[in-house]
């Protein structure tokens, strides 16, 4: 098992170099980078005194090693349009995203594994339906469509939440159902084609054929092994969600990473823009290295296999 | 099998459930365009309803500040330090902590504010300021003219992207503590226009707390004190107990929330959670038009829209390079449909470059769609069977421009102009133009912010001279020289009119439009009064029933 989790890691590491790498290019990719970050009224001389202050006249190696050694300490340079440094607003940008991104997960479990679940024992009851036919809405239904729709029936109409913003648990509700009805779509499918499959296996049969009660199979047979892929398909798409979402924040003027990003590349804010995206792959490798910790645990033949 | 069948009856009722639910975007929307037409009239008189309510006031404004405004920002105002504020909404809510030497009032001329008299020296190139004694800022120290020379020297000198504003003036020197001296290098109508701009910083305060401090929490002397900002959520200030003008600020609390979705601003003013919203598209305020407690404001802006020829770089041996042809093609536009189609008839045809809330807006008229001159101008210039020439817009940078560059590319080609409409990402777009390296034909749009549109013409018409130009004429240049240097106000605005006249026969542009800006308020807002150039002052700002 060691061995599984310290090639993992060497994977994470190799990954972010290479975002690393990416993410400096991308600025210097479509030639003078200056262009791109100074207004357009700016005057020459700036333009001169912005060149030197951000080292754009240094060789490229040399910008690239410093960019490396600012990045390791997480010192991506300030913000060109908020005149702050980048990094640490992100960082605080990180627990509305992660209370919205947590809200929205839960919300999806909740609903999902359950159903799911139901599904696959029962596949063509009316619950199995109504998965089926939930599971299909949540995925294909546009967050930004239904954001809207929300706002206007439950805040404007009803009256019943507010319409924006992150003042009290109240607010939460409608970005959180938002954020969850589209991973609760994936999550009832998923759940629901596992449980299915693996109702089928040999070792269920056994099971039976041994005489256990029907609840010990579930739960200790069946829910188990249904619980490797969900694990996998929750860690991963929490970890996206931690990079906020653009859409949903920006509707609701929810004030989190997705906002954020939103704003950074609306005013062409290169450093912060590097920022998130250095900070939100680092996440989405952490997590997938946790869901791997994760698998271990749950799955013996990973545990064993050394 | 019977239960089977009555699951099947109750997984029915759920999906019409679902449907109904799903089904109520499409009923809102009819619901709206019912109320649209109905009534469409109203909007055009809206503006001179709130004057009316101005006017006859039932309720009088609060003698002590009371209540709470809250204003939705379209943005994050990225800085409150005034030096650093790098768009309209962060400008809007820092100058409700600050002041300046001067101040524009609702008319658009010039009052004094934190200086008390003006003298401006025979040869006009010297100012002296003579400063108002009974301001304090907020933390309670006294304002001086220390602080006017502090703020110039930081704002020149502390590394600030917009520091070559500061650049307008030659020296500022302290004569006492409360009188000023500023100096210019040649006569400047604008300075003093400048001063309202220029918020006046504590040099004391500063001093004592740093930059980084002042820059988190920044102090001045103006209607509002900050309470607190939480960066991307709100920004709280309250009423300036002190405030030197007598009586005012008019409301006791006052929040910023940003909002970037315009859809979500118009929910939260329907819902009262924010009494300003701004920033809306004309479709979003007629659907307001129905609204309980909602009032719908329009206003001009200060901005137009344009098609701009070139004749420094790739317009060199192209047919634009003739007067007529550009004529031509200012009479093949048809920019009054342009404007009903995309812009529900809000905006104004343009012509020159002076807007209506510019010094000097003179009546040249708009061309008017008239193919068949456009013809026969084409004709003599020698292109009876048109041309074909490269066009380029930015896309996804201004509202609906996009459409607006498809449909004049049409009424280029029903007079035989074929153009290749290259619609670029913004960002590139900017490149391409600052190195004049774009098609001869481009879009694009110049706002104006001192009143006047000297800094537009300057920008778009400029030459070699200015990042952002394609066109260069020796008697644009002599006039915006005169106007530069033309200290009276009157002359100023003959040589804008002649300018105008100037730039209809030998047009630099093919002339779109002015647009409207559109913006609604809670009822209970009273004197609030966004001016062309999308600011606004809150001290005079009030709320009834509070």
């Amino acid at each position: 098992m060691q061995k599984y989790l310290l090639s993992r890691l060497l994977q994470a590491v190799l990954i972010l170099f290479g975002v690393l790498v990416l993410v400096f290019f991308m600025v210097r990719i479509a030639g003078d980078p200056v262009n791109l970050m100074v207004p357009r009224e700016a005057s020459e001389e700036y333009r001169e005194e912005f060149r030197n202050m951000m080292g754009f006249n240094r060789p490229l190696l040399v910008q690239l090693a410093d960019f490396m050694g600012g990045a390791l300490v997480g010192d991506f340079g300030n913000s060109l349009h908020f005149k702050e440094p980048a990094m640490p607003m992100v960082v605080h940008r990180l627990p509305a995203t992660l209370e919205l991104a947590g809200a929205g997960m839960i919300m999806a479990i909740v609903v999902a594994i359950p159903l799911g679940l139901i599904g696959g024992f029962r596949p063509g009851t009316w619950i199995d339906s109504l998965g089926r036919f939930l599971g299909l809405l949540g995925q294909s239904t546009p967050s930004f469509w239904l954001a809207l729709l929300m706002i206007f029936f439950f805040a404007v109409d009803l009256g019943w939440f507010p319409s924006f913003g992150r003042d009290s648990i109240k607010s939460i509700i409608l970005p959180g159902f938002v954020m969850g009805f589209g991973g609760m779509g994936a999550l009832v499918r998923l759940t629901r084609s596992a449980t299915m499959e693996i109702r089928g296996e040999d070792y269920i049969r056994t099971a039976r054929s041994k005489g256990l009660l029907p609840k010990t199979i579930y739960i200790k047979h069946v829910l188990r092994n249904v619980l490797i892929p969900l694990v996998s398909v929750i860690g991963v798409s929490f970890g996206y969600s931690l990079g906020g979402s653009i859409y949903i924040e920006t509707i609701f003027a929810w004030p989190g990473m997705g906002q954020l990003v939103q704003q950074a590349i609306g005013w062409r804010d290169y450093p912060l823009i590097q920022a998130i995206a250095v900070f939100t792959s680092v996440v989405v490798v952490l997590m997938s290295l946790l869901t791997d910790v994760a698998y271990a645990f749950i799955d013996p033949r990973i545990r064993y296999n050394d | 099998m019977l239960s089977f069948k009555r699951y099947w009856i109750a997984f029915i009722v759920a999906i019409a459930g679902m449907l109904a639910l799903v089904a109520c975007a499409p009923t809102t929307v009819i619901e709206t365009v019912v109320v649209t037409e109905k009534e469409e009239v109203i909007v055009t008189q809206e503006v001179e309803v709130v004057k009316e309510v101005e006017v006859v006031k039932e309720v009088a404004p609060p003698e002590m500040p009371v209540g709470t405004l809250t204003v939705a920002l379209s943005t994050f105002p990225n800085s409150l330090d005034p030096p650093q504020t790098a768009e309209r909404n962060a400008t809007n809510a820092s100058q409700t902590m600050f002041d300046g030497l001067m101040w524009v009032n609702d008319d658009g001329g010039l009052d004094n504010a934190l200086a008390e008299s003006v003298e401006l020296s025979e040869d006009g190139l010297t100012y002296t300021f003579h400063l108002r004694k009974d301001v304090t800022f907020h933390n309670g120290d006294p304002l001086t003219a220390d602080d006017v020379v502090f703020t110039y020297d930081r704002g020149l000198n502390g590394g600030f992207e917009y520091s070559y504003l500061f650049e307008r003036a030659k020296s500022w020197t302290k004569v006492d503590d409360y009188t000023v001296e500023m100096t210019t290098e040649a006569p400047d109508p604008l300075f003093l226009r400048m001063m309202a701009t220029t918020l006046i910083q504590p040099a004391g305060y500063h001093a004592e707390v740093g930059e980084e401090a002042f820059v988190a929490h920044p102090i001045g002397t103006g209607p509002f004190m900050l309470v607190e900002w939480e960066k991307g959520d709100h920004i709280t200030l309250a009423a300036n107990p002190n405030y030197w003008q007598e009586g005012y600020p008019k409301v006791e609390n006052l929040i910023f929330r940003p909002i970037p979705e315009s859809a979500t601003r118009v929910a939260a003013i329907q819902t009262g959670e924010v009494d300003i919203v701004q920033r809306l598209s004309s479709e979003e305020a007629q659907s307001l038009l129905g609204a309980t407690n909602v009032q719908v404001i329009r206003y001009p802006v200060d901005r137009v829209y344009y098609i701009a020829f070139n004749n420094l770089t790739s317009g060199l041996d192209q047919p634009t390079m003739d007067p007529n042809v550009r004529l031509a093609m200012n009479y093949a536009v048809d920019v009054d449909a342009i404007i009903d189609a995309l812009f529900d008839g809000f905006a104004t045809p343009a012509v020159g470059f002076v807007t209506p809330g510019n010094l000097g807006f003179d009546n040249a008229d708009p061309f008017g769609y008239d193919p068949d001159k456009a013809l026969t101008l084409l004709a003599d210039a020698g292109y009876p069977d048109g041309f074909e020439m490269d066009f380029a817009c930015p896309a996804g940078a201004y509202t609906n421009f996009e459409q607006v560059c498809e449909a004049v590319q049409g009424y280029l080609r029903e007079v035989g102009i074929e153009t290749n409409l290259d619609l670029m990402e913004s960002g590139q777009y900017w490149d391409l133009e600052a190195t004049k390296a774009l098609p001869p034909i481009f879009g694009d749009s110049w706002s104006s912010t001192l009143g006047e549109s000297i800094n537009r013409l300057e920008g778009a018409l400029g030459g070699w001279d200015a990042s952002y130009s394609a066109w260069s004429d020796p008697v644009i240049d002599d006039f915006m020289a005169q106007i530069n240097t033309e200290m009276d106000t009157q002359a100023r605005a003959d040589l804008y009119g002649e300018l105008q006249v100037y730039m209809r026969e030998n047009p630099p542009f093919i002339y779109l439009y002015s647009p409207n800006a559109f913006e609604a308020i809670n009822s209970r807002v009273q004197d609030y009064r966004p001016r062309s150039a999308e600011d606004y002052n809150l001290f005079y700002t009030w709320v009834a029933g509070e």
